[in-house]
C-alpha cells in the first residue's frame, strides 16, 4: 500500500504542486504579505461571524477542488498515465484510502487554513461552526476523492464532452478547440477572470474622475490573466503536434498564425469593451487598448514558447511586468506607445528566438 | 544526397548522438540498432524537429539552418508512434500539412485511398487504434514533393495489406521521382521488398555502416 501511495504522490501530488507553484507563492504573497497573522485572524474571526462571509470562503476552497480534481483528470487521462488503469483493480476499500490521502495531500493549503479556523472556532466556543467547518472539510476530501474515482472508473477521451463537429478545423483553432475540450476549467477561469475585469474597469470608469491610466491598468492585469497561455500553447503543440517544426513555413508565417489564434482568444474582451466602453470614451480607444492588449499576448506567447520556464521564475517576470506596467502606465505612457511595444516587442522576440537560426527550432521532449 | 558534418545532440548536457561526417547516396537506406540507441533521435534531428549544433545538407543545396524553408519543403518525417490531437480529424491534419508541403491536386485523395485512411477521413484521431495513426502518420509524410522522407518504425502496427501497398508505393516514388528514404525497423526489411541501398548501423549515439 505504501508503494502505491508513494507512486500515486509522484504522479498527482507532486506534479500538481511544482506545476502551480507560481501561484501559490503569488497567494502567499498577497496573502502574507499584505496581511499580518493579527489581520489574517480578525478575517477568519469576520468570516466566523458571518454565514454569508463563511460560504464565500466554503465557495473558494470549493474552487480550489475542482482545480486539483481537474488536475486528476487531466492526469488519468494522459496517455503516459495509462498503466494507472490497473490501479481499477485494487480492492475498493483500499483503492478509496488512498484517494482519500492523495486528496488530503492536494487540499494541503485548504486544510492547513481550515484548520486554523477550526482552532479560532474552538477557541471561541463557537462549535456549530466548528462542526460546519470540518464536515465541509470532510466534505472537500470525500468528494475529490469519489471524484477522481469516478474518473479511474469512467475513463473517457474529451474531458468536456462535445459533440464532434463535421468541419474542416483550421490550425488556428487547434489551441482553442483543446483549450475547451480538455482544459475547460483553465479557459472560463482565464476568460471569465479577463472579462469580468475589463467590464468592471468600463462600468467604475465613470464614477469618479478616472482618467484613461484606470483602463491600460485594466487591460494591463487582464493580459498579465492570461500569462499562462503562451506555456499551455507550447505543451500542446510539443505533446501533439510532433511534425510542426517539420513543416517549411517561415518565422513570419508561424507568428502570423499564432497572431490569429491569440486574435481568436482575445476577441471576447473586444466585445466586452465595445459593450461596456464608458461614454467619456472615445471608441478609436477602445479599438486601440484592444489591440496593444493582442500585441502583449502575442509578445508574452513569443517569450514562453518552446522554452521550459520555470514557475517561479515566470512569476518573478509578470510580478515584476506588472509593477513596470503600472508605473509607466502611472506616467502616462500613451496606449499607442503600448501598442507598438507590444506587437513589435513580439517580432523582435520570435525572430531572436526562432528566426536568426532555424526559424523552427522549438525544444522537443526526448 | 544527404550530408552530415559534426553532428551533436545533447539532452541536458548529454551527448546522445555523435555523427562526425556523413554521406549518403539517393536511394534506400535502412538504419538500424536497438532500442534507445539513437536513430529516432538521428531521424527528429534530420527531420528539423531537434535543436543540434552541425550541419545537415541536402542535395549540395539546402542546409537546414541556413535554408530552414527550402529544406523542410524537401525533407518529410513519419514519427514511429504517432499522436495527435484527439479532436482532430484526419482530413484537418492532411488539409493544413498539404498546405504547408504545398501538395499537389489529387495527392491527398490518391494517398488517403492508397493507405486506407478515406474510410476514416472525418473521425476524431482519438478514436484511432494505433494502426490508424500509423496510416495517418504515413500519409502526412508522403504529401508534397520530398526529396527524402524519413520512415521511423514504419512498419510497425501496420496490416499486411497496406504495408504491400506503401513499399510498393516507395518503390516506384524511387524509381520515377528519384526520391531517397531513410527507414528504421525491427522488423525484418527485406519483407518490404525494397532495394536498399546502404545499412547503417546506429549504437549508443552512434552511426557506422554495417557490416
Amino acid at each position: 500500500m505504501m508503494v502505491m501511495l508513494a507512486l500515486l504522490n509522484r504522479v498527482f501530488t507532486g506534479p500538481f504542486y511544482a506545476r502551480n507553484a507560481g501561484t501559490f507563492l503569488v497567494l502567499v504573497l498577497l496573502a502574507f504579505g499584505f496581511l499580518s497573522a493579527n489581520e489574517h485572524r480578525a478575517l477568519i474571526m469576520a468570516a466566523l461571524g458571518s454565514p454569508f462571509f463563511l460560504a464565500i470562503v466554503f465557495v473558494l476552497w470549493g474552487l480550489y477542488l475542482l482545480k486539483t480534481v481537474s488536475f486528476v483528470w487531466q492526469e488519468l487521462h494522459a496517455p503516459e498515465h495509462l498503466f494507472l488503469q490497473t490501479f481499477w483493480l485494487v480492492s475498493t476499500p483500499k483503492r478509496v484510502v488512498l484517494w482519500l490521502t492523495v486528496q488530503t495531500a492536494l487540499l494541503f493549503p485548504v486544510l492547513l487554513y481550515g484548520g486554523w479556523m477550526l482552532q479560532i472556532a474552538v477557541q471561541q466556543g463557537w462549535w456549530n461552526l466548528f462542526g460546519a467547518i470540518l464536515i465541509f472539510l470532510l466534505l472537500l476530501i470525500g468528494a475529490g476523492a469519489l471524484l477522481a474515482d469516478f474518473r479511474l472508473r469512467h475513463p473517457n477521451p474529451d474531458t468536456l464532452r462535445l459533440p464532434h463537429v463535421s468541419i474542416k478545423l483550421p490550425y488556428e483553432l487547434f489551441f482553442p478547440t483543446y483549450w475547451l475540450r480538455h482544459e475547460p476549467l483553465s479557459l472560463v477561469l482565464t476568460k471569465a477572470f479577463s472579462g469580468l475585469l475589463l467590464a468592471g474597469v468600463c462600468r467604475l470608469y465613470p464614477t469618479d474622475d478616472y482618467d484613461q491610466r484606470l483602463l491600460l491598468i485594466g487591460l494591463l492585469i487582464a493580459i498579465l490573466g492570461h500569462a499562462q497561455v503562451g506555456g499551455q500553447v507550447s505543451a500542446f503543440e510539443r505533446k501533439y503536434l510532433l511534425l510542426l517544426p517539420n513543416l517549411p513555413l517561415s518565422w513570419v508565417q508561424r507568428l502570423g498564425r499564432y497572431a490569429l489564434t491569440y486574435g481568436l482568444l482575445w476577441l471576447p474582451e473586444l466585445l466586452i469593451l465595445l459593450r461596456n466602453c464608458p461614454e467619456a470614451i472615445r471608441l478609436d480607444y477602445v479599438i486601440w487598448l484592444w489591440l496593444s492588449g493582442w500585441g502583449w499576448l502575442l509578445l508574452m506567447h513569443s517569450m514562453a514558447y518552446g522554452y521550459e520556464v520555470l514557475p517561479e521564475r515566470w512569476l518573478s517576470g509578470i510580478i515584476a511586468a506588472f509593477v513596470v506596467g503600472l508605473l509607466l502606465i502611472m506616467f502616462g505612457l500613451p496606449v499607442g506607445v503600448w501598442l507598438v511595444l507590444g506587437w513589435l516587442g513580439a517580432v523582435v522576440v520570435w525572430y531572436w528566438s526562432f528566426g536568426r537560426r532555424n526559424g523552427t527550432e522549438v525544444t522537443v521532449p526526448q | 544526397m544527404l550530408s552530415v558534418a559534426n553532428l551533436t545532440k545533447a539532452y541536458n548536457g548529454v551527448t546522445v548522438l555523435t555523427v562526425p561526417e556523413l554521406h549518403l547516396l539517393p536511394g534506400i537506406h535502412y538504419f538500424r540498432g536497438g532500442n534507445g540507441s539513437g536513430k529516432t533521435t538521428f531521424f527528429r534531428t534530420v527531420a528539423g524537429l531537434l535543436p543540434f549544433s552541425g550541419t545537415v545538407l541536402l542535395e549540395n543545396q539546402y542546409e537546414i539552418n541556413r535554408d530552414p524553408v527550402a529544406y523542410r519543403m524537401r525533407v518529410n518525417y513519419a514519427e514511429a508512434e504517432p499522436v495527435y490531437p484527439t479532436f482532430l480529424t484526419a482530413r484537418d491534419l492532411t488539409s493544413f500539412v498539404g498546405k504547408a508541403k504545398q501538395s499537389p491536386a489529387g495527392q491527398v485523395d490518391a494517398l488517403a485511398e492508397l493507405l486506407g485512411v478515406d474510410t476514416f477521413w472525418t473521425k476524431p484521431t482519438g478514436q484511432f487504434s494505433s494502426g490508424m495513426l500509423k496510416k495517418l502518420s504515413l500519409l502526412l509524410a508522403m504529401l508534397g514533393t520530398p526529396r527524402l522522407v524519413l520512415l521511423d518504425e514504419p512498419l510497425s502496427t501496420l496490416d499486411v495489406a497496406t504495408a504491400a501497398r506503401l513499399f510498393d508505393y516507395i518503390g516506384n516514388l524511387r524509381r520515377e521521382q528519384d526520391t531517397s528514404f531513410l527507414l528504421t525497423s525491427h522488423q525484418d526489411v527485406s519483407l518490404t521488398g525494397l532495394d536498399i541501398t546502404g545499412t547503417w548501423q546506429v549504437s549508443q549515439g552512434v552511426v557506422t555502416p554495417a557490416l
